[in-house]
């Protein structure tokens, strides 16, 4: 066995050297805005009354529960720390062990640099091996940094360790996924599509068992990591879960490794059309053919998405009952039933809206994968002009982000409606949704100027992305001066069903948008063309 | 004679690398055009330039009597382009991928299509990421010929290309010829460019050193010659035309002028032969030998 993991540690040195700008920005990055937002709650919450007053409110709000589960400590400084940073700390060492794992994985494998790398002296097992202790080592850090920034805070030292620990598993049981996933996907984009699901899955579930209160929080890796009730009753026994399915996961990694070719995944290449179909033909065509896979899989996902909390939206006042304190928070006697309904709403439109920029901005940044690839360069050898190259992704954007967000809305009506909530202003329910799309466009637009402009500084698109969610998930309690919250294009729109609807903020964004798409042209038309 | 691509004085540098520097190339009409040079010689920065795909920093450049950076969509209608290195859209079949690029061009010749996925032997159903890189490659090369254009650019089209399809792409450059297109094929194969050409660029470190018909250039196509005699070879190296000759261990090696082969391997033969060997130059040996210095300095120019 272990000749199937010789040379691990050549391939983690190269993996390091590699990685020695993305991993420090990783971890600067995610461990900073966690530090930064742990730091930042005990000056918010600084007298007893105040953090009563969050566990009686906050704390325990429908959007908390299902953004943030249901933490223990609530009425602690320290409860109100791991739920403040829990969903940014959670998604984000999901993600970061997500995007590591294939980048070494699969990717590596796609692009053909795995079978150089495999004719040396070099296990079949040691790629798996690397990006496992990568990812683990990344997460560790996270881990750390948490636990520590937690002692900093003087937080009380056994739930700062149990938090740290429990996030750094969560990020280790996630590796394992993202390893299979890129076992299973042919492709690295097929990989992260794998494995961003399963993550969005086990945050979801977790969720919607925290607002019911249910058994569902122990189906979901998130579930077990907050079932270490860090600053409540400590317990270290649910990490069991998080290792057996690290564990688990992991051999089905191996065995499917062992079964595979290097380069295949579980499904095998079919022979495709001997022609094309009349619609390939033109720029449009072929980027909405090479993009189809995308726009569904992120459509069916938001759909999906929207439908549970549709679902679970009936079940908010269901919440005051329990608790007649968040009814005085919000709003007096009978209209708090329509008041927290609608702050819960407003928060899930916003959040949807934001995860929809995710795909925004890779749809536009697959012209950047094509450029790199060279086969922008097939493109425009023939008699397309540069223009319509660039103007074919950002049509196929803008639809897609459309279609994402109609889609998103309709789930959240159809859940409703299944759910028993009734059908009424369905269709303003989905248009609810849409009223964000200036938003993510100019999300958009950024990513467009970038690859027109700055084409090597293209995935800064993505720092716009992370901003944009930071902002909303943490720009409270980070009390983020308006000049800085106000460069997230979501935070100028108005926060619908709670607010009302203004067409003025969206219009003007729309022509910010249009603004960034003509420089993205302007400077894709002169430049060269970058391919390797 | 009208010319087809005319560069002059063209210079384009990549941060501090200096891809071309200075150069100069004339396409005429109906001509196959060997554009000959070592690795990383500016010959890929060349096309793409003429392909409006990077932008010249100075110099002039015309393809096809209009410029290839302002006009590049209407001229690429008149254009067909084999890269070096073919990257196709994984998803997609070959199939679809040669209709793609044909309807892109502006149409293709259903007939020739089918003819030349027969002569290539490609299956078009194939997925792009099954392919190996010498079916990528014919991929490229069916679409290029596929579409009637006036002015085909072919860099290092045989790379991954097996002797057989090797053979099968000259027929389709001759015939191409024969059908009034003008070719420019890049290569850093002599004997490839001396097989097909009607005149040759040579280039080195981003600027032309030699051009002309191969009659012109037959100074450069020197024959290296091996052999081992019977009786010592003495006074081969008085003879015309012969360069550099060298005993070791009773063979003798030397270079001979094409035109005076004849006269050497006569001489050679006085002597009684024992082994002999012949082979044209390289490429490598012809810079040696005409420039000076070795090829390698430059090796990483322009290499993008």
């Amino acid at each position: 066995m272990s000749g199937a993991l010789t040379g691990s540690r050549h391939l983690v040195r190269l993996v390091l050297r590699r990685d020695r700008v993305r991993l420090p920005l990783w971890l600067i990055g995610l461990g900073g805005t966690i530090a930064w937002s742990a730091l930042a709650v005990p000056a918010v919450y600084d007298t007893p009354e105040k953090v009563a007053g969050y566990a009686a409110t906050v704390g325990a709000s429908p959007v908390s529960y299902l953004m943030s589960g249901r933490q223990p400590g609530i009425d602690t400084i320290g409860g109100i720390t791991a739920n403040e940073i829990s969903q940014v700390a959670q998604l984000g060492v999901c993600l970061m062990v997500l995007f590591l794992v294939v980048r070494h994985t699969r990717a590596e494998e796609e692009s053909g640099r795995a079978e150089l790398l495999r004719s040396t002296v070099l296990g079949r097992h040691a790629a798996t091996l690397a990006g496992l202790g990568y990812a683990v080592a990344a997460a560790l850090v996270i881990g750390a940094l948490t636990t520590g920034t937690m002692l900093a805070a003087d937080l009380d030292p056994t739930g700062s360790v149990t938090y740290g620990l429990g996030l750094a598993l969560l990020g280790t049981c996630y590796a394992a996924v993202a390893l299979v996933a890129a076992q299973v996907s042919g492709s690295a984009r097929g990989a992260l599509g794998i494995g961003g699901s399963l993550v969005a899955l086990g945050y979801l579930v977790r969720g919607v068992g925290a607002m019911q209160d249910n058994a569902l929080v122990w189906l979901s890796p998130f579930g077990w990591a907050q079932s270490m009730n860090a600053f409540g009753d400590e317990r270290w026994w649910p990490a069991q879960f998080l290792v057996a399915a690290t564990a688990g996961l992991l051999v089905v990694a191996a065995r499917l490794t062992a079964h595979r070719d290097l380069g295949s995944g579980l499904v095998q290449p079919r022979p495709g059309a001997p022609r094309a179909s009349s619609r390939l033909g033109t720029p449009l065509g072929l980027t909405l053919r090479l993009q189809r896979g995308t726009i569904v899989g992120w459509s069916v996902g938001m759909f999906l998405l929207g439908l549970v909390y549709g679902a679970v939206l009936s079940t908010v006042p269901d919440l005051l009952a329990s608790n007649p304190d968040i009814a005085d928070y919000i709003g007096a006697g009978g209209v708090a039933e329509d008041a927290v309904t609608d702050a819960f709403l407003r928060y899930v439109l916003l959040f949807m809206a934001v995860a929809s920029t995710g795909y925004a901005v890779s749809s536009v940044l697959r012209m950047r994968s094509e450029e790199e690839a060279g086969r922008s360069e097939n493109v425009l050898a023939t008699g397309t002009p540069r223009v319509r190259w660039l103007a074919a992704t950002v049509v196929t954007a803008t639809g897609g982000t459309l279609a994402v967000l109609v889609l998103a809305g309709v789930g959240l009506a159809v859940g409703r409606g299944l759910a028993g909530g009734g059908w009424s202003d369905a269709v303003a329910m989905a248009g609810e949704q849409v009223t964000y799309a200036p938003a993510a466009l100019v999300v958009a637009a950024v990513a467009v100027a970038a690859v027109g402009l700055a084409p090597r500084l293209a995935l800064v698109a993505w720092a716009v992305v992370a901003f944009v969610g930071l902002q909303v998930m943490l720009g409270a309690i980070l009390r983020l001066p308006d000049v800085v919250s106000g460069l997230s294009p979501f935070w100028h729109l108005p926060g619908v069903p709670e607010e009302d609807l203004a067409a003025g903020p969206g219009l003007v964004e729309l022509v910010v948008a249009a603004a960034l798409v003509a420089v993205g042209l302007w400077g894709y038309r002169r430049r060269d063309l970058d391919s390797a | 004679m009208e010319n087809v691509i005319e560069i002059r004085d063209l210079r384009k540098t990549f941060g501090p690398t200096v891809a071309l520097d200075g150069l100069d190339l004339t396409v005429g009409r109906g001509e196959v055009h060997g554009f000959l040079g070592p690795n990383g010689a500016g010959k890929s920065t060349t096309i793409r330039i003429l392909l409006g795909l990077l932008r010249r920093d100075s110099g002039e450049v015309r393809v096809l009597g209009g410029d290839p950076w302002a006009e590049a969509a209407d001229l690429h209608r008149r254009i067909a382009y084999v890269p070096g290195d073919v990257s196709l859209w994984p998803n997609l079949t070959g199939g679809e991928v040669v209709d793609l690029l044909g309807r892109m061009r502006g149409g293709l010749d259903e007939s020739r299509r089918a003819e030349l996925l027969e002569r290539f032997d490609l299956d078009p159903t194939k997925k792009a990421r099954t392919y190996s890189k010498g079916n990528r490659q014919k991929v490229a090369v069916v679409a290029a010929f596929a579409s009637r254009v006036d002015l085909l650019l072919l860099d290092e089209p045989t790379s991954g290309l097996d002797p057989l399809m090797e053979e099968e792409f000259r027929r389709c450059v001759h015939e191409a010829r024969a059908e009034g297109a003008t070719v420019l094929l890049s290569s850093h194969i002599l004997a490839e460019a001396e097989a097909l050409s009607d005149r040759v660029t040579i280039i080195k470190g981003g600027r032309a050193v030699e051009s002309g018909t191969l009659a012109e250039l037959r100074h450069l196509t020197r024959t290296t010659v091996t052999a081992e005699t019977v009786s010592p070879p003495a006074g081969l190296a008085d003879l015309p035309g012969v360069h550099e000759a060298r005993v070791s261990d009773g063979r003798i090696a030397f270079d001979v002028d094409s035109d005076h082969l004849d006269g050497a391997v006569a001489a050679l033969s006085r002597l009684g032969i024992r082994s002999l060997t012949a082979h044209p130059p390289t490429l490598e040996e012809l810079f040696l030998r005409h420039y000076g210095e070795t090829t390698r300095d430059k090796a990483e120019v322009g290499s993008r």
